[in-house]
């Protein structure tokens, strides 16, 4: 009876508490203020000053001692507990939580359309977005994309930023008058134009063109993240107008190059039995078919036309991997063997490295996977905003270009995947051709560019990707050649972003 | 969703499974008296609610758990009796290519004692903990075996004698339930993403009203049951259920026993009438009972 009753207990003990045990990332003081990243090269800005920007008013001047009056009188004795755990949530760093943000949002938007009741799977309305299906369908290529002009447009605008900081140098309030008790860390970095505001309009650009139902949310996030810093007596209004001025120019920039980099038709379905009959021809006894009930058309089957970030088309095509095993040969026969197997004896070790890195839908994807490690890295690095941004356009930008990359590679062979062989799942099976794994591809190509940022942990972020890889073989979605063969593509791809990283005068 | 759903509620959290003595009967074994039995279940469907929306799924078919369970009931006192059982639980779906999964699933203990009793009616209380047995993957959702939550459930049940030999019992349970590690390291919870593998399992109340016959150990009984989860998100749209789904459902069903001697038999079933985040299930079980003294 003893034994009973504790249990009991135990488990009344263990059950009650609801609180989740969530890692909360802080406010720090970078390891270096990069005062010289306004020289640093920027991917669509011509030049860190192509943006101008409104000269400062000195900190002499009648206006700007209204500011700081108000700010003092107005802002920072009315900060209510509320606005201060806002400080404390934004203040662990703009650019890190506008990642978190583009993530959420594609987690939230990762869901292939429901058939409706002709069977017929609707195409989602970017100018109906709310409608079912809601739009966009954030599926791994799209997710590459959004969070790479999200990194890239942040950097852009940071580096502009950084460049008119030391321009101008004018102070922060708190060094202006020091009746001011800042709520965040400080430091000697110019205040004028507001990074955070300046990360802020730039990701509120380009999340909402690429989510454009979400018009309230991100203008609720913009707010917040620009409010906080007033609250903290970090930044006056002036600072503020200027950051959200140059990172709304910068981001529309961006925006050009992403609204003419074909996206617009990835999904052109007319291009498929081309591609069908060119697998045949290559040798494809039993090309890529739906698996879904009813029959779903192949997702973004001209995908690999989009104009990549890192390279030109000609050095795509030059790096595409080579024909797989074809149906029937011993190699094939054996890729096959070892899935069986699996089938039929799945360990839990297995089962488990298939799911952690399933990354599906309602998920992040594996490029959100990768850039939540890149945050965390740069975060434990004590990064300053710029040098996060740079960090995160980087691999953002070899992840866009895996995706590019993987998907021009999967339509030119259109290859099977195992499902078509009679095997099951126990990750779900993605709604396009087999060869190379996008898996392997994005976690390669991202694991490169981590390692040449933090050569420390370049064998730690090999392994995560060969685990990656793995799983989409434990999860029984991809032949062993579909990984080894995506995992050599994507380091080929991340050396891309790693060589023009090492001339972009940060190093 | 569904199948599992089935499951916890109905096998494990209100211990629904047939068999002799159960956690939300009014059936006491005698002191040092004991009975084992082996029930076999199949709970199927083919049709959800994805959150209130009813459909089908293609992909899915007909997706159908099956359980293998080992109980043991045994009077400690005449009023106070404990009760265990094992479940070893098969799922599969009839059409598209998700792997079906098997194991045991979940294993739980009730302490159920007699109360107060006056004209006819009589008050009883049963606390029961359940535990996984066994490291099933809790996040491949409609296919995996069970929840993967630990939960403790306070059940306080009325029972009345009616008439000769005719019964009505009433019970409503509180289940708390313990956060799940999941596989994987994220996952959206409502709109929101949540950067941990822990997932909070949202506490549920089932209710049930119960008449029957019951002469010896012979029975006959009708039932009406109800469980929801005391908050949780809904299943997104076409996206998989989730540990977190708040799942609600009404069932209906009978159950009966035939106990000549000390072999017995028993058999229920249970149909989903009503739900959100569930599937609509038919459960179906058989049960071999065995009378001995311990």
């Amino acid at each position: 009876m003893k034994f009973i009753y504790t249990i009991i207990l135990l488990s009344i003990l263990t059950a009650c508490s609801k609180d989740l045990d969530i890692a909360v990332d802080q406010p720090y003081t970078p390891a270096s203020l990069d005062l010289g990243a306004g020289s640093w090269k920027t991917f669509i800005l011509a030049s860190a000053d192509e943006i101008p920007l409104v000269v400062p008013r000195l900190i002499t001047d009648a206006s700007y001692l209204n500011e700081i009056d108000s700010l003092k009188k107005n802002v920072i004795p009315k900060v209510t507990n509320i606005q201060k755990e806002a400080i404390q949530y934004w203040g662990a760093g703009a650019v890190l939580r506008w990642n978190e943000i583009g993530r959420e949002l594609a987690a939230r938007y990762n869901q292939a359309p429901a058939a409706n009741a002709a069977g017929i799977y609707p195409v989602p309305n970017a100018a109906d977005p709310l409608a079912d299906p809601r739009y966009p369908f954030a599926n791994p290529p799209y997710t590459a994309r959004a969070l790479a002009y999200l990194s890239i447009a942040q950097y852009d605008a940071l580096v502009s930023a950084w460049k008119y900081k030391l321009q101008y140098k004018r102070k922060a309030p708190y060094v202006v008058d020091a009746t001011i008790k800042p709520l965040l860390p400080v430091s000697d970095l110019p205040a004028y134009p507001s990074e955070d505001a300046v990360v802020a309009q730039a990701s509120f650009t380009i999340l909402l063109a690429m989510f454009p139902g979400e018009g309230p949310f991100l203008t609720q996030k913009l707010n917040e993240a620009k409010n906080i810093r007033l609250w903290a007596g970090m930044n006056v209004g002036s600072d503020i107008r200027a950051g959200a001025d140059l990172g709304g120019a910068v981001a529309a920039k961006v925006m050009v190059r992403a609204k003419s980099d074909g996206m617009s038709a990835s999904n052109n379905q007319a291009i498929v039995p081309d591609l069908i009959a060119h697998a045949k021809s290559l040798g494809f006894i039993t090309p890529w078919v739906s698996q879904e009930i009813p029959m779903r058309p192949p997702m973004l089957p001209n995908y690999g036309q989009v104009k990549p970030i890192n390279m030109d088309r000609a050095a795509l095509i030059s790096i595409r991997p080579g024909i797989p095993y074809l149906e029937g040969s011993v190699e094939f026969k054996k890729d096959l063997a070892e899935l069986e197997a699996i089938n039929k004896n799945q360990t839990r070790a297995q089962a488990a490295t298939a799911n952690y890195w399933a990354d599906g839908p309602g998920s992040y994807t594996p490029p959100g996977h990768w850039h939540r490690y890149a945050c965390k890295s740069g975060l434990e690095a004590k990064y300053s905003e710029v040098r996060m941004a740079r960090m995160l356009a980087y691999v953002g930008s070899a992840l866009m270009d895996a995706g590019i990359a993987c998907w021009e590679t999967k339509y030119f062979y259109f290859s099977p995947r195992p499902q078509q062989f009679n095997l099951k799942t126990s990750v779900g099976l993605p709604n396009f051709p087999s060869y190379t794994s996008g898996h392997s591809t994005f976690s390669f190509a991202a694991a490169t560019v981590l390692g040449s940022f933090f050569p420390e942990k370049l064998s730690l972020f090999n392994s995560y990707a060969q685990e990656a890889s793995d799983s989409r073989v434990f999860g029984m979605i991809h032949f062993r050649v579909d990984c080894t063969m995506g995992a050599k593509h994507g380091k080929e791809i991340g050396t891309f972003a790693v060589k023009r990283s090492q001339v972009d005068g940060a190093q | 969703m569904k199948n599992i759903f089935i499951l916890l509620c109905f096998v494990l959290f209100t211990g629904q499974l047939a068999f002799a003595q159960m956690p939300h009967d009014a059936i006491y074994m005698n002191k040092k008296l004991a009975c084992g039995a082996f029930v076999y279940g199949n709970s199927s469907w083919t049709h959800y609610w994805e959150n209130r929306l009813y459909r089908d799924n293609p992909n899915i078919g007909q997706l159908s758990t099956e359980s293998m369970t080992a109980m043991i009931a045994y009077g400690i006192t005449k009023k106070l009796n404990v009760i265990a059982m094992v479940p070893f639980v098969r799922t599969n779906a009839s059409q598209g290519n998700l792997m079906g999964q098997k194991g045991f699933q979940d294993a739980s203990i009730w302490l159920k004692a007699k109360g107060y009793s006056s004209h006819g009616l009589t008050l009883h209380g049963v606390l029961g903990v359940v535990s996984p047995i066994s490291d099933y993957v809790p996040d491949f959702m409609p296919m995996s075996i069970g929840i993967g939550s630990k939960s403790f459930v306070a059940r306080g049940m009325l029972s009345y004698d009616l008439a000769k030999n005719v019964y009505m019992n009433s019970s409503i349970a509180y289940q708390m339930r313990s956060h799940v590690t999941a596989d994987r390291d994220a996952y959206l919870s409502g709109d929101r993403m949540y950067q941990t593998s822990q997932v909070a399992v949202p506490d549920a109340f089932d209710a049930a009203v119960r008449v029957g016959y019951l002469k010896k150990d012979n029975q006959l009984e009708l039932f009406a049951e109800h469980f929801s989860c005391v908050g949780g998100d809904h299943i997104r749209r076409n996206d998989m259920p989730f540990m977190t789904n708040d799942m609600t459902m009404t069932s209906l069903g009978m159950y009966g026993k035939y106990q000549p001697k000390k072999i017995g038999i028993n058999a229920r079933a249970a149909y989903v009438v009503s739900g959100e985040n569930v599937g609509q299930s038919l459960s179906l079980s058989i049960g071999l009972l065995y009378q001995f003294k311990l």
